[in-house]
């Protein structure tokens, strides 16, 4: 009997702190406070996925790549910045500034795009 | 007309045997271990290839282009031998892996006697062509008689990078063909 009424107080303390804890965090306070954002796309199957990603200036992309071969992720038009070889396996990340359209220049007819909104 | 007939089921049996032949050879069976032969042959063949481009070609994309291809099937290799190794399979040579070397060996004599001035058209055109065998090899015969689930999980990775070669040589052919 005691031990139902130590358990129904750990249950409720829980619970309590469950609920206070989530109530710290809600997800319309996250996106007042949040700073960066991480997003990943994931190069699997000769694609990057999603092929078009939005974010906000500052947030940061993660590249993952899922396949055998090796992939890279370079700015298109003036190659202005790149990973350099993306092993089977690896990744890389870039905190994102501008909107650009990248592609693999191993595969280059892989193709993504980041639009900073 | 007893006689009729048996020449009707001539006919049939021979016609039976006939095509019956033909179709095997469009389709023959396959087992694992011949199969796992055929993936790593198709594989070795584009490398092979691609050491010719990069001995002979002086055009930077074409020089790019076959470092991937030599790069990427020497990683599907590694993986079909990392894969074989693992289920204790021998690949076993076949009439289909022994086509694919014949094959290989004319047009590798074919590639290295074009003249230089020719050689970059006559080695993007032959990676279209073989691509698209490769393509039609795998999803139209390794695919559907693959035994093994691991070893056709691989062969059906390995259609995405075929696929991206091929559209990535189709760009190379028409860069060229403008020149
Ligand atoms: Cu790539």
């Amino acid at each position: 009997m005691i031990n139902n009424f130590k358990l129904g107080g750990i249950i409720f303390i829980y619970l309590f702190l469950l609920f206070f804890i989530n109530g710290c965090t809600t997800p319309e306070e996250n996106a007042i406070n949040k700073g960066p954002e991480v997003y990943t796309v994931e190069i699997k199957n000769m694609k990057f996925q999603p092929e078009e990603l939005t974010v906000k200036k500052g947030d940061t992309v993660i590249w993952v790549n899922h396949d055998i071969v090796t992939h890279c992720v370079t700015e298109e038009l003036t190659k202005a910045w790149t990973s350099g070889k993306i092993a089977a396996g690896g990744s890389w990340k870039m905190a994102v500034e501008n909107s650009y359209n990248y592609f693999c220049a191993i595969h280059e007819v892989m193709k993504g795009k980041i639009i900073v909104q | 007309m007893k006689q009729f007939m048996k020449l009707n089921m001539a006919i049939v049996v021979c016609s039976i045997i006939v095509f019956g032949s033909a179709y095997a050879q469009k389709n023959p069976k396959l087992t694992d271990p011949e199969i796992a032969s055929v993936a790593v042959t198709a594989n070795q063949v584009d490398v092979n290839y691609a050491k010719i481009a990069l001995t002979r070609s002086k055009n930077s994309d074409v020089l790019k282009f076959a470092q991937t291809m030599s790069d990427d099937h020497t990683a599907v290799i590694n993986q079909a031998v990392a894969l074989v190794t693992k289920l204790k399979v021998t690949p076993k040579d076949n009439a289909v892996s022994r086509k694919l070397l014949s094959d290989a060996e004319k047009t590798k004599k074919q590639l290295i006697a074009k003249p230089a001035k020719a050689f970059d058209k006559a080695y993007i055109d032959n990676e279209v062509a073989y691509h698209k065998a490769v393509i039609s090899t795998v999803e139209g015969l390794l695919i559907p008689q693959a035994q093994n689930a691991e070893l056709k999980k691989l062969l059906q990775d390995v259609v995405p990078t075929l696929k991206a070669h091929l559209a990535h040589a189709e760009m190379l052919q028409k860069k060229i063909e403008k020149k």
